[in-house]
């Protein structure tokens, strides 16, 4: 995570984001290809540089529907490193089972990725280091988090497109409760949840903020997410050096309304962008390729 | 055929995959040994600065042989895990933390089989029995009930277990893990309200077993959908009701179980439900993997608490299975 990432800056004061939709049909598309190609034009400052890409690993996923695709992560990874990145690592804390190999089996990530070795980190047992929180969004003063995400020198979110029956979705913001250590807080982290869910998104990421997100919606799923809901084909990939205006953009596409979830409005005003005047879209325009999420009904607001 | 038929290596009788398994065993705790850092503790990988749960997972395993107690190894554990106890009786999840948490009760079950260490294992029975998860207080039970019939869960909050962090909410592995140390602890290290504690918490486990069998982290039933189980969960919480009373809940998750073995793919999973069908006395079916897949460095690369774990699993003396539960209900409360 670069040390700029870890100031706060009101929205007013930060320059426009830039967020890319691609459409993409089918996993088995080039997707090496594609995703070379749309980070090229994000000139990301990466070269020789340690990359850490957070995935959402959430449980045990044969069928590929809840969980970051493996081949997205994989094109990803080699992606970075032919952009000149000295090392990949791809890490995550599943969030509801502590038997991380059992759900890296059951994506079959190894048949994609190939032996990782210590590349792979497990972030709920990483070694952890104090983190006080300068939001203080939650009543929390202080986290501890894994060192690996601490020390990298870029931190991508890699999120699936989901609703979520707790947060109303869960994009690259959400995703990022994957690297509070259960081996401090517990399978699932109820620390946070007892916080309150929408708060402690606030606070993990101005701690540990993602440089850039990439939003892996070829399938996403609905309805009562993040494990339970059902399959949905968006057809696309998001790509954006702002996971808040990522969030906001996938929301769009999803056929909700950002601003009108709690979190993403609170993290419009000092972590990123929200408004769509702030978002140079590039790629396919959000109309294009809208598919709209059935929602429950406690989050029938958020419905455009 | 012949030809190929020829190739297949000779089935090893019983003897010999006993003889095998007691090898692994003892050479996987060789390893176990050799990440012990100076400190005496261990990390969750190799050089990484100690921490309390894999200690305790590590020192559960080296119990595992004779005389153990007595070895420098697992003094030099107990002491590190002794000088790593809050004033409060708790441990920490890391050095840093200055509060408490579930891993008291993993320091607890093993520092109780360590004559040494009784004070420290009593003071931490008493910290987690004075410990109530705060979702299922009084005083949110009332604001619960004036708030409209949930559909969200279904769960009876008059049940209190231990949560993975103190004050917040219960749990089936914390609480699991909480009933292990109290069923391990002699009677004079319980307090007094230790049998209260574990009725009610053995009645949340069933409470919160899914519907098919087996448990998840505690949400069987979430917005009218089913739970589904997962291995570790549904094992831990097996073995923490393995001398609670019989209820038809708990064969129907070891029934569960059973059918999950043969598709369990990892060492953790694997070891863990070995264990816990062996324990209840369970032939345990032909699974995809056998622990003799993985190297002792595999296992490390996964955390010494899996390492710990497969050790424990392949232990021929089957060590890890208290034959009975310790805590009596009378004793608890004459003690204290």
């Amino acid at each position: 995570m670069s040390q700029r990432n870890r100031e706060l800056v009101p929205s007013f004061s930060r320059p426009p984001s830039r967020v890319m939709i691609r459409k993409v049909a089918r996993y088995e598309e080039d997707l090496l290809a594609l995703i070379y190609e749309s980070l090229s034009e994000f000139s990301l400052p990466v070269k020789d540089k340690t990359i850490l890409l957070k995935p959402n690993l959430v449980g045990l996923d044969p069928q590929g529907v809840m969980n970051t695709h493996p081949a997205v992560i994989a094109a990803t990874r080699e992606t970075f490193l032919k952009l000149g990145a000295a090392r990949v690592l791809i890490g995550d804390g599943p969030a509801l089972d502590r038997d991380t190999q059992a759900i890296l089996e059951s994506v079959r990530l190894k048949e994609f990725t190939g032996m990782l070795g210590k590349d792979f980190c497990d972030l709920n047992i990483d070694d952890v280091e104090r983190v006080e929180l300068q939001t203080r969004a939650t009543r929390l003063k202080e986290l501890f988090l894994p060192k690996t995400v601490l020390g990298v020198d870029f931190l991508v979110s890699m999120p699936k497109l989901k609703t979520h029956h707790w947060a109303g979705v869960t994009l690259s913001l959400k995703n990022m409760f994957g690297i509070v250590p259960g081996s401090c807080y517990g399978w699932p982290k109820n620390v946070l949840h007892w916080a309150g869910i929408d708060r402690s998104i606030l606070d993990i990421n101005a701690a540990a903020r993602p440089d850039f997100a990439i939003v892996d919606g070829i399938m996403g799923m609905e309805g009562n997410g993040p494990i339970q809901g059902t399959p949905k084909a968006a057809g696309v990939l998001l790509f954006g050096d702002d996971p808040v205006s990522v969030d906001a953009t996938a929301c769009r596409v999803m056929g909700l309304l950002p601003e009108k979830l709690d979190y993403l409005g609170r993290a419009g005003t000092m972590l990123g962008h929200v408004e769509a005047s702030k978002i140079q879209q590039l790629g396919e325009q959000i109309d294009s390729v809208r598919a709209p999420f059935a929602v429950l009904p406690e989050f029938a607001r958020l419905v455009a | 055929m012949p030809g190929v038929l020829a190739n297949i290596p000779e089935m090893p009788n019983q003897l010999e995959r006993t003889n095998f398994a007691a090898g692994l065993h003892d050479e996987f705790l060789s390893f176990l040994k050799t990440l012990q850092n100076a400190d005496g503790g261990w990390g969750f990988h190799a050089g990484e600065p100690s921490r309390v749960e894999p200690t305790c997972w590590a020192l559960r395993a080296l119990l595992s042989h004779t005389e153990a107690q007595d070895t420098e190894s697992f003094r030099k554990g107990a002491g590190y895990l002794q000088s790593a106890q809050l004033p409060d009786g708790s441990w920490p999840a890391c050095a840093e933390m200055r509060a408490g948490s579930w891993i008291t009760s993993l320091a607890c079950s093993v520092l109780a089989a360590d004559g040494q260490s009784g004070k420290n294992a009593a003071a931490g029975l008493k910290w987690l029995c004075d410990d109530f998860p705060r979702d299922s207080s009084p005083w949110m039970r009332f604001v619960q009930s004036l708030r409209p019939k949930s559909h969200i869960h279904s769960q009876n909050d008059s049940y209190r277990g231990w949560g993975w962090t103190p004050k917040t909410a219960s749990w089936v592995e914390p609480t699991a893990f909480a009933l292990l140390a109290l069923r391990d602890a002699p009677a004079e290290q319980l307090p007094r309200n230790a049998a209260e504690r574990r009725d009610l918490a053995v009645a949340l486990l069933y409470d919160r077993m899914c519907p098919g069998g087996g448990w998840n982290c505690g949400n069987p039933r979430v917005y009218g959908v089913d739970g589904d189980a997962l291995v570790l969960p549904t094992c831990w919480a097996l073995l923490a009701l393995r001398d609670a009373p019989e209820k038809p809940g708990r064969a129907l998750s070891l029934a569960w179980l059973q059918e999950e073995f043969a598709k369990i793919e990892s060492a953790a999973s694997l070891a863990v439900a070995r264990m816990t069908l062996e324990n209840y006395g369970f032939e345990r079916p032909h699974a995809s993997r056998d622990l003799q897949d993985w190297s002792a460095q595999e296992l490390t690369a996964q955390g010494t608490h899996v390492l710990a774990w497969v050790c424990l699993a392949l232990d021929p003396a089957r060590r890890w299975a208290p034959a009975a539960a310790t805590i009596n209900k009378d004793a608890a409360g004459k003690t204290s």
